[in-house]
């Protein structure tokens, strides 16, 4: 402790004022002879105690207060170490850049981290001083940030005190960037940049530094709290699983642990806001684990909205993940049998039909309706009375059929071309010359002449030569469900197949799989906003083994949903906080998005007349969005199938802390500081207040 | 009534002319004076019956009308006045007028004059200093008067002295007039240290005496004017008190208030005429007071 008047200190003397006072006062007492003594006697022995007391007190007062007034006009001082930044007071321009992303709702000691940094805020906006230029720039993905700096610091008060954590991950490279930006336009000499961050790793870009050389000075406050370990859900998936029954389904969630420690989560599935199962996992630090729930949507219900939990953390807000889980639309199939049977195995679609079908149960997930070939006429309205009509169906196979007609085959291509999906398989009574001169605008490919292996084998020999399919395209949809090497088609053998000829005007054209002997197997093509699948052998059992191999339903199935174009049931992958999701108009006339906090969008009037699509931005808040349809009709009603999912983007979820050499260093703008760390604690105030209190203590006694 | 200032009733000449003066005040508020000339007075007539003494026959009402009647008299000896005076130290105490004892003297002075003046025996007992005790005995002659104010102007020119409780007095007053009673009154401040002069005063009670107490005090002892430090020294003995007097002010009147009301309720209450007597209250008030309050005793409550 130093004095910064020590000669004032002469004072501290005067503590013996009061204490003469005191002693001469004693001398100086009038002297009364008294008849009563006894009364005064009896009086003072009765309060003797209380009056010596108070008498001492007294001096003890008068005497501290006159040695605290010295002490004060002697302004005594003590330095301490700094807590916290030092910050300059007076004319500068300043940026307080302060991470609100999701993870700022971080709880330490029970009180959410975005409070703590709005109070260190607040402290260095009062410690700058009235005359400083400010702004606040907010450090999470896609904020709002303010377009310059301001004297009104009641306002931006208002802006710290109404901080609350975001849905989005920090991105704090390009709010340092932003602060850089309105810094720059600023005349004062000194400028600088206060970051409160909890300095995640991830977001910064180390590759993308937010200025350069000439960038202003920044100061980090250490904010962050000394470990911050979190767990979270960071994906969720659902697919059908039909072990679980014809309504069931599976859910991945995906745990990571974002900490040094190992934990033991416990994780809770709910569909439609009801807990269906639980589950446990152990994760090593730093490692991420996949938990598999199996369950059944309610009866009644295509669809609904599920829910991965964990218990609560310190960062409850990626403790949760929603998914929209939907059983599969039915797909409706047109089988045109090219060669029809009375013997039910022996006709060209009994084996396609039963994979198609397995058991003739509704909850298949397809329809089937069986035609014949001549049957086709009956697209043609001004033919047959009863008009066929395409658009019932998702995919046409045609197994077996012989080359159709220009017009059927026109009709057939122009229903592919607005979307529909169809599958040609050759056969018998395919004529690869008529399917040319007809058929071309439904194939990718011409066919050729077709080859059987085994011809002029012994029947021993027979299965030797078969042909087997070797190489497929193991990502392709169609084939998801097989392994690479899976027997489950490998084993099939193919006595006859149909070679192909030249290409046609087809797109894409892509070869999906093909045979020992090299030849194309199936091949894949667009036709406008439809797709063929050409297949090289036949869909009976006439060419080849497969529609008894195991491998045949399963590649029936995904053959017709990618030809339907209904494939996964579900992923959580598809919105994130903040982007944008297109909403199909159909015959709606009016379009209102719910949020999970009731707020959301309208679209009516101009904003959806004459569109196929709208473009909903409004996803600030992770959970559930309801869409509700008011069609041409005025009929208002929840359209479920267009309900969606936001959840937060997952890598906001580590805290992991940035190297040092992720932050930006301070700019040659930065002013010049002074490196002491200590600062001077002046005590003369406290004096102050000190005599004042004791000048009132004094009065009380003196008036008891 | 005319009334004197006590001061300035001090400054006049010697105790005799004092005790006229305040007698005269006194006596002149009076319509008619409450004590009369003799100490025998006719009570009412008895018919005669044999054992009565013959020199009490009526005889003027045997001429009118013709039958023997005996004189009967309520009271048969004379007055006797025992004044009491507590010549102690604390009695000296004057807080800006008389000193208690002048005050005290000067009233048992008038009312030794009014005695004499109705031809009874009046005399006194002075206390405080235990190795010098004033006793001037009863009598009724004018003389005696001169002796009796003479006794008590050289008491009250002396001072008080010592610290002897007029507890003692009185019981020696009270062996005196074992066989008779006797008027006492007493002057005094009460202030007792073992609180024995009540009992004492209470006792001549129960002996049948009629007993006057005139407690002396000064405005100063009842109103406590003090302030600033002030050292308290004792009248009658060495204790010495420095102090605050605006700190227990409150808690002394509290305690003089107790006092006076313990002095008053238990004389009142042994039936003992009790005046309360500030010595900046005018002498004859004071005397016409106690003679107020003696008249409506009645006469069966009058000294025999």
């Amino acid at each position: 402790m130093g004095f910064l008047a020590p000669f004032m200190l002469v004072g501290v003397i005067g503590l013996a004022v009061p204490i003469a006072i005191h002693l001469i006062g004693r001398r100086r007492a009038k002297i009364v002879k008294f008849a009563a003594l006894d009364f005064l006697l009896a009086t003072k022995r009765r309060t003797a105690r209380r009056l010596r007391l108070r008498e001492r007190l007294l001096l003890l007062v008068r005497a501290l207060a006159c040695a605290v007034v010295a002490l004060a006009l002697a302004k005594p001082y003590t330095s301490c170490e700094r807590k916290g930044p030092q910050v300059t007071r007076g004319p500068q321009a300043a940026v307080l850049v302060v991470d609100d992303s999701f993870a700022s709702g971080y709880l330490v000691d029970g009180k959410a981290w975005i409070k703590r940094a709005g109070d260190e805020a607040r402290r260095i906006l009062t410690q700058l001083g009235p005359e400083a230029e400010v702004a606040i720039v907010r450090a999470s993905e896609g904020a709002d940030h303010p377009t310059e700096l301001t004297r009104d610091h009641l306002r931006l008060r208002d802006q710290l005190l109404a901080l609350e954590p975001s849905s989005r991950p920090a991105d704090t490279t390009r709010a340092l960037a932003r602060a850089a930006q309105l810094l720059a336009a600023s005349s004062h000499a000194r400028k600088t940049v206060y970051l409160m961050s909890l300095l995640a790793n991830t977001g910064f870009r180390p590759d993308d530094p937010p200025w350069g050389k000439e960038g202003p000075a920044i100061v980090v406050l250490d904010l962050r709290p000394p470990k911050t370990p979190n767990l979270a859900v960071t994906a969720l998936r659902v697919d059908a699983e039909p072990s679980a029954g014809s309504r069931g389904v599976a859910f991945d969630a995906e745990v990571g642990n974002f900490s040094d420690a190992p934990a033991k989560v416990e994780l809770s599935l709910a569909i439609a806001d009801r807990v269906v199962a639980r589950g446990n996992l152990e994760l090593r630090p730093g490692e991420r684990k996949t938990k598999r729930f199996l369950a059944a949507l309610p009866a009644g219900v295509r669809s609904t909205d599920a829910q991965v939990s964990l218990a609560g953390d310190a960062l409850s807000l990626d403790d949760r993940r929603w998914v929209r889980a939907s059983l599969r639309d039915q797909v409706r199939v047109l089988l045109v049998d090219g060669d029809p049977k009375t013997v039910r195995r022996d006709d060209e679609v009994f084996y396609v039909e039963a994979a198609l079908r397995p058991g003739d149960r509704d909850d298949s997930g397809t329809s089937v309706r069986v035609i014949q070939a001549e049957e086709l006429s009956a697209l043609d309205p001004a033919k047959s009375k009863t008009a066929l009509d395409l658009n019932e169906f998702d995919v046409v196979v045609l197994a077996n059929v012989a080359a159709l007609p220009v017009d059927r085959v026109a009709a057939l291509a122009a229903w592919v071309r607005a979307g529909g999906g169809i599958l040609v398989a050759p056969g018998d009574r395919v004529d690869p010359a008529a399917y040319d001169r007809t058929m071309l605008p439904l194939l990718p490919q011409s066919l050729s002449d077709p080859i059987d292996t085994t011809w002029g084998a012994s029947p021993e020999d027979r299965d030797s030569r078969a042909l087997h399919l070797v190489k497929w395209e193991a990502d392709h949809p169609i084939f998801a469900p097989f392994s690479k090497d899976g027997t489950e088609l490998a084993a099939a053998k193919f006595f006859k197949i149909s070679l192909l000829g030249p290409t046609t005007a087809t797109q894409d054209r892509k070869v999906l799989a093909r045979f020992t002997n090299g030849a194309a197997a199936l091949v894949e093509a667009s036709i406008g906003a439809g797709r063929t699948l050409l297949f090289t052998s036949t869909l009976d059992r006439d060419w080849n083994d497969l529609p008894i191999q195991t491998g045949f339903l399963p590649l029936m199935q995904q053959a017709m949903r990618h030809l339907a174009r209904k494939h996964a049931v579900g992923t959580d992958s598809d919105h994130v906080v903040g982007s944008s999701v297109v909403l199909p108009t159909g015959d709606l006339k009016r379009i209102e998005v719910r949020g999970p906090d009731g707020l959301g969008a309208v679209f009516e009037g101009d904003r959806i007349a004459g569109r196929s699509l709208v473009r909903f931005g409004k996803t600030d808040r992770p959970g559930i969005y309801k869409v509700i349809g008011t069609d041409q009709t005025n009929n208002t009603h929840e359209r479920d199938e267009l309900d969606f999912v936001v959840n937060l983007d997952p890598h906001g979820s580590d805290l992991t802390p940035a190297p040092a050499t992720a932050l930006p260093a301070s700019g040659s703008s930065a002013g010049t500081e002074t490196s002491d760390n200590t600062r001077r604690v002046e005590l003369w105030h406290a004096l102050a207040a000190a005599v004042l209190l004791l000048l009132l203590a004094e009065g009380v006694l003196v008036q008891r | 009534m005319i009334k004197i200032d006590p001061i300035q009733l001090a400054r006049l000449g010697s105790l005799p002319i004092k005790a006229r003066v305040i007698v005269e005040g006194a006596l002149s508020g009076m319509h008619r004076a409450s004590v009369h000339g003799s100490s025998v007075e006719f009570a009412e007539h008895k018919e005669y019956s044999p054992g009565d003494e013959l020199r009490h026959v009526d005889w003027k009402a045997y001429a009118k009308v013709d039958r023997y009647y005996v004189k009967q008299f309520e009271q048969e000896s004379q007055l006797v006045v025992y004044l009491v005076l507590d010549a102690s130290a604390s009695m000296s105490f004057a807080g800006g007028g008389l000193r208690k004892l002048e005050y005290g003297g000067y009233l048992l002075a008038a009312l030794a004059h009014l005695v004499i003046n109705q031809q009874d025996k009046v005399g006194l007992v002075a206390c405080g200093d235990r190795k010098l005790e004033t006793v001037v005995p009863p009598r009724a002659r004018t003389n005696h008067l001169h002796d009796l104010l003479g006794v008590l102007d050289a008491l009250i020119a002396k001072g008080g002295g010592g610290d002897e409780s007029i507890a003692a007095a009185l019981q020696r007053i009270a062996e005196m007039t074992r066989r008779r009673r006797a008027l006492i009154v007493i002057a005094s401040d009460l202030f007792d240290a073992e609180d024995q002069t009540l009992e004492a005063i209470a006792q001549l009670r129960a002996q049948r005496h009629d007993v006057s107490v005139l407690h002396v005090l000064d405005p100063h002892e009842r109103t406590f004017p003090y302030d600033g430090l002030t050292q308290f020294e004792s009248l009658e003995t060495s204790h010495k008190l420095l102090v605050n007097p605006v700190a227990i002010k409150k808690d002394y009147l509290e305690r003089m208030e107790a006092f006076l009301a313990r002095c008053s309720t238990q004389l009142a209450a042994a039936g003992v005429d009790y005046h309360l007597a500030m010595t900046d209250q005018p002498l004859e008030t004071t005397l016409l007071e106690l003679l107020v309050a003696r008249s409506r005793l009645g006469p069966g409550r009058r000294a025999s």
